[in-house]
């Protein structure tokens, strides 16, 4: 079991409620949804569990996490007795506004949408048309910075993660594996995007709290594991054996350096990722990469459709979710040796998406 | 080779000698070898590819076909996902696969009348279909020591699979100047209509083309599979645009007939010291791409510009 | 006129058998009859000349010699059997060959792999090339014509005439398909060539009909007589006649291929309208050169129609599209009522009154799927626009003038207009010149290419009205009696350069035969 350290006591007490809670509106609420019906935008909480329709959209199931993700909100479907709608789009932002405008099209009244936009100019027209059509909606990973949530009523929540604060933790955890002084290599994200911005943000705090750590060089791999081999090979010919560790902006690469090394018959040389995709752990298990951090897939997959749950169902009303849950930083976990069995086969909790319970996970609102 | 042809690899030669002065790490031994090894996915690709812009056409596919076939063979050899140890009928299998998907696209073209650019998009899409069911969520780890070893094990200093480039290259160059595939595909691009007027029939032909520019993506995707010891599905992510660019710097036109597979293999190798110089002298990530890029339109301009001259006095 | 010819015994026998027989031959396509009962004998081992003007049928006749057109009606015969050719590999069965006006050879290849293109034979086994025995292959044919190009060559870096040498190696391989002996048929053979090359290639045809028939089609009266033993010749898609080359004269040969003579009044009515007193030129063009054209001297007045004439290859249509800075010229002056024409482009052509209506009507004289209205003034924007805005119902108004004044035959100004007949169309196309209403010079290139008989006429009642409104023309014609009917002067191109002016008021026309002197 993952995830143990928090609400132990107030866990099941917690479930209990929201299972009489549902129970209850099951009966009251059909008569008022009933009769709100047609205008398009039904009254908030006004929905009868079983007519909840939860939809998870995210880019590709080929992408292990975001398949955890999916999984995680299929968890949490079958928690409250539903099924969830899987919806991928490919990475085209065209084929994700297609999707959400045919889903807007059909019956919005109970439809709750945890949506990951393809990038920060996506969200606008999805929560645009979520709020004229009255589907619940949660985001995660890219809002533009300047799109407030709290000026809408049907788009509940928007969640990311600091990617200053990941950046920093397997830069520190990168530091300490090389033991605190030498040479690394940096491996970037897509350079235009705020995550490997945040991201390598994160690694110049870490190099600033250990000056014994030297960045040799920094260089782009676009978040793929082919470049990230391709750019490992280049670098470790031009630093050599200077090179102690590779820090990159996510586990696909931090799995591409991997086979450089092996390929360059290296043993000696630290690697951190971030994302916590299975290879990753594995390779951690085995000891050949030091650390990851994990957003929780299968977690972000669940909370996002439970907030919509909670608001549609009466349980929880949108006037009540303090402002600084509206867009907040979930939680994150570093994961090294120690740690890593937790991780290998990520479950979701129950009492994770319970309505009291849905924001526990917070470090705070996105200034 | 006559001077027009001459180009390329003097740009390759210009290129190299600039970054062996400004940089004593990229003039090494190893890093000559880490070159080699570099160009070896995209060099294979690049012969797939070749034979297709020999005939005029484009294609688009390689992303999906390579992806299709990474994914097959990390399953049918030795892997975390299940009990296959196929070795290299898997390789083989893998390979058939992707040829059968090019024979897809190179239907559409003849029979379907499809431009080969939407119908290689389109196979592309059902290959990564192909690839994304066969994931199922969970990405093959390969285990089997033989596909591993191509990435790893090293023969006269370079990776297997370097040599099993070379091997394709020298092949590919094999069919062009000897086959009558290779001499056809040529043709096609010169002058398609003269082909049929001589009573040949044109369309096998390019079905053909389609067909082993598809095995070579299998090829190459197989390769990728090897280098990173996992089969993914975007193991192809790519590489149609780098292998058109490639070939293009290579002095192999778009508008097909002229260039063949020895011009790509230069241009693979420019393309790839290129990116390889560009971080071994200490260009910024940020720059990287931009320059990549101005140097490429120069090369191609500078390979264009004779031709032009030439179309204009014959005219 | 060779004279060895003659000496030789046997092959040039009138009574030789026939190896090709055509009988009654016909091909329609709309709107035109391409073939109208064509008949024609090629006897074995002679060289039959085949002549007629632009349109006569010689280029669809050839087509349904070797299979690329299906004729309607009639019959083909090969040595006394009737064969149907649905294919160039199928005439090439029956032994009958062509080498092609545009050249049909793969640029990118070598020679040896274009002779044997398509039945590469032992030259490729298992689908592998084996150089030794195709370049063996290859010789073998040169050989036959005493050809000494590298057979491992690459075909573009052949001179033409090599090129022409290749082609005709090639289709000599269908000697390997048939045990008698071939007919080959050579398509404006000598357009390409230079004439020391000119030279070489009848010295070729000769070589062949020592074991072929040979079939030669050229615009050149003086080759086709030079070379042939027999000429056959076409007019408006019938065989009109045929004459022994050597009892002929270039001068017999012409009238049979445009029919009688002394027609050409009927194109110049209103000659007498306009004055004769001479004027300014509008137009003076000097020392124009191009890549195809040298040295161009050139002067049109107002309300003057100009006819260039000249063979295929002579340089009139690219000096006409240099007149209107659609083709790149390197040295001269072209001066427009005074000032100097910018020849960059055709939009500074056209700002300075300059008017062509092309010959591919279809693809450069108009937009098709646009309405009749919109090609109409295509050119003047501002006949119907105020500003960047259109104003519909001038428009309208505008073009329901022209179109009643041309007599159009259009549904509506708003019809599409590939919807029109040919001849409506180019009446359209030709308003667009009128409606602009200040053009200057018109350029026209084959005006009434494809056009029936009523509407070739509608057409030079048109140039006609333009002339008189002051226009000066320049006119390259279909025909020659074209020419000669509608212009006022007429000037001789060849070979690139402007090497004759023939006056052609109304009542002292020259003859047709007059300008072919000077032209071939």
């Amino acid at each position: 079991m993952k995830f143990t350290s928090r609400h132990t006591g107030a866990r099941h007490t917690a479930a209990v409620v929201g299972v009489l809670l549902a129970a209850g509106a099951l009966t009251g609420c059909t008569e008022t949804a009933a009769g709100s019906g047609g205008g398009g935008s039904a009254e908030a909480g006004a929905c009868d569990p079983a007519d909840v329709t939860l939809v998870g959209q995210v880019r590709n199931e080929s992408n292990p996490y975001e398949a955890s993700w999916l999984d995680g909100g299929d968890a949490f479907a079958e928690q409250v007795g539903l099924t969830q709608e899987r919806l991928t789009y490919d990475g085209d932002s065209t084929r994700q506004q297609e999707q959400i405008s045919q889903l807007l099209a059909g019956d919005t009244e109970c439809l709750v949408m945890n949506i990951l936009p393809n990038g920060d100019s996506d969200t606008p027209p999805i929560v645009e048309g979520a709020q004229d059509a009255g589907a619940y909606l949660v985001t995660q990973w890219n809002k533009p910075a300047d799109l407030n949530v709290a000026d809408y009523d049907h788009w509940l929540s928007h969640i990311t993660y600091d990617g200053v604060e990941s950046g920093k933790q397997i830069g520190d955890a990168l530091a300490e594996a090389i033991g605190g002084s030498g040479g690394i290599v940096a491996l970037q994200g897509i350079l235009d995007t705020g995550a490997a911005k945040d991201r390598f943000a994160g690694l110049e705090e870490s190099l600033a709290a250990n000056p014994d750590v030297e960045l040799l060089d920094d260089q782009t791999a676009n978040f793929s594991r082919a470049e990230a081999l391709e750019v490992t090979k280049t670098l470790l010919t031009k630093h050599g054996d200077d090179v102690k560790g590779i820090w990159a902006a996510n586990d696909d690469m931090a799995l591409g350096a991997l086979e450089a090394l092996q390929q360059a018959g290296r043993d000696d040389v630290a690697v951190v990722g971030i994302d916590a995709v299975p290879d990753a752990l594995t390779a951690i298990e085995d000891g050949t990469m030091t650390a990851t951090v994990s957003s929780d897939g299968p977690w972000q997959g669940g909370i996002g459709l439970a907030i919509g749950y909670c608001v549609a169902t009466g349980e929880l009303a949108v006037e009540d979710i303090a402002g600084e849950d509206r867009a907040w930083f979930a939680e994150q976990f570093l994961i090294q040796q120690d740690n890593v069995a937790d991780f290998v086969s990520p479950v979701t909790s129950e009492d994770d998406f319970a309505c009291g319970n849905l924001f526990s996970r917070s470090q705070g609102a996105i200034s | 080779m006559s001077l027009r042809d001459a180009g390329p690899p003097i740009a390759l030669v210009v290129v190299f000698g600039i970054f062996a002065v400004l940089s004593p790490d990229f003039r090494t031994i190893s890093n000559v070898q880490n070159v080699l090894d570099a160009a070896a996915v995209l060099a294979v690709v690049t012969c797939g590819i070749s034979f297709v812009l020999m005939t005029g056409s484009i294609d688009l596919s390689a992303p999906g076909i390579m992806g299709a076939s990474a994914i097959t063979v990390a399953l049918l050899v030795a892997n975390n996902r299940n009990d296959n140890d196929l070795g290299l009928i898997g390789v083989a299998v893998a390979v058939l696969l992707a040829a059968a998907l090019g024979c897809l696209s190179g239907l559409a073209l003849v029979v379907l009348k499809v431009p080969s650019f939407m119908a290689t998009l389109g196979v592309s899409a059902v290959g990564l279909g192909v690839a994304t069911l066969l994931f199922a969520g969970v990405q093959p780890n390969i285990t089997d020591p033989m596909l591993e070893g191509w990435a790893v094990e090293r023969f006269l200093g370079l990776a297997r699979l370097t040599w099993i480039a070379v091997a394709c290259v020298l092949l590919g160059w094999l069919v062009q100047r000897y086959s009558r595939l290779g001499r056809y595909a040529f043709a096609i691009g010169g002058a398609e209509e003269v082909l049929a007027l001589s009573g040949v029939r044109v369309a096998p032909y390019k079905v053909a083309v389609f067909t082993m520019a598809g095995a070579f993506y299998g090829l190459a995707g197989v390769l990728v599979t090897s280098q990173l010891g996992a089969g993914l599905v975007q193991a192809g992510r790519g590489y149609d645009f780098s292998a058109i660019t490639a070939a293009v710097v290579g002095g192999t036109l778009l508008t097909g007939g002229r260039g063949g597979i020895l011009h790509s293999a230069v241009g693979v190798l420019l393309v790839t010291v290129l990116t390889n110089g560009l971080v071994q002298v200490g260009v910024s990530p940020y720059w990287q791409g931009g320059v990549q890029g101005l140097i490429v339109v120069a090369a191609v301009a500078a390979a264009v510009i004779p031709q032009r001259r030439r179309n204009q006095v014959t005219k | 006129m060779t004279t060895d010819l003659q000496t030789e015994p046997g092959p040039r026998a009138p009574g030789s058998p026939p190896a090709l027989e055509v009988r009654g031959l016909v091909k329609h396509y709309p709107g035109v009859k391409a073939l109208d009962g064509v008949d024609l004998v090629v006897r074995q081992h002679e060289v039959l000349g085949l002549a007629g003007e632009n349109g006569a049928g010689k280029s669809t006749l050839l087509k349904a010699l070797v299979g690329l057109v299906r004729p309607d009606a009639g019959e083909i015969w090969v040595r006394g059997e009737r064969v149907r050719l649905r294919s160039v590999v199928d005439a090439a069965d029956h032994g009958l060959g062509m080498v092609f006006q545009e050249q049909s050879l793969v640029p990118n290849l070598t020679a040896a792999e274009n002779i044997v293109l398509g039945s590469e034979g032992p030259g490729v086994r298992r689908g592998i090339y084996r150089w030794g025995t195709m370049r063996r292959l290859a010789q073998e044919q040169l050989d036959k014509i005493g050809s000494h190009i590298d057979p491992l060559a690459r075909t573009d870096s052949l001179s033409f005439a090599d090129r022409q040498m290749v082609e005709i190696a090639k289709v000599l391989r269908i000697e390997e398909r048939t045990a008698h002996p071939p007919v080959i048929i050579l398509d404006e053979p000598t357009s390409v060539l230079e004439s020391k090359e000119i030279d070489t290639l009848f010295t070729q045809v000769r070589r062949l009909r020592e074991f072929a028939s040979v079939v030669f089609v050229s615009h050149r009266l003086d080759e086709v007589l030079d070379v042939c033993d027999r000429v056959a010749v076409l007019r408006g898609g019938k065989s009109v006649g045929e004459v022994l080359a050597a009892d002929a004269a270039p001068a017999e040969l012409h009238r049979m291929m445009i029919g009688a003579t002394g027609s050409e009044d009927h194109y110049h009515d209103g000659a007498a309208e306009r004055s004769g007193e001479p004027r300014r030129p509008r137009l003076v063009v000097r020392g124009l050169t191009g890549k195809t054209f040298r040295d161009v001297d050139l002067d049109v007045h107002a309300g003057e129609i100009v006819g260039i004439v000249g063979v295929h290859g002579s340089g009139r249509e690219d000096v006409c599209r240099a007149l209107f800075g659609a083709e790149a010229t390197v040295a001269g002056e072209v001066v427009l009522d005074g000032r100097k024409l910018d020849l960059s482009g055709t939009r500074a052509a056209c700002a300075a009154g300059v008017g062509y209506v092309p010959a591919e009507r279809k693809t450069e004289g108009m937009v098709g799927p646009m309405s009749v209205a919109d090609n109409m003034t295509l050119t003047k924007q501002h006949a119907r626009c105020s500003g960047p805005l259109v104003r519909p119902g001038k428009q309208a108004t505008l073009v329901d003038t022209w179109i009643e004044r041309l007599s159009i035959r259009t549904p509506h100004r708003g019809t599409a207009i590939q919807r029109l007949s040919g001849g409506n169309q180019q009446k359209v196309v030709l308003a667009r010149w009128l409606v602009a209403g200040d053009v200057r010079l018109l350029l026209l290139d084959h005006p009434t290419r494809g056009l029936d008989v009523g509407a070739r006429s509608e057409v030079y009642r048109l140039m006609r009205e333009l002339a008189n409104s002051g226009v000066a023309t320049v006119l390259l014609a279909d025909s020659l009696e074209e020419a000669i009917g509608m212009s006022d002067r007429i000037v001789v191109m060849s070979d690139g350069r402007a090497t004759k002016e023939v006056a052609a008021p109304a009542g002292a026309k020259p003859t047709p035969l007059d300008l072919v002197k000077e032209m071939v």
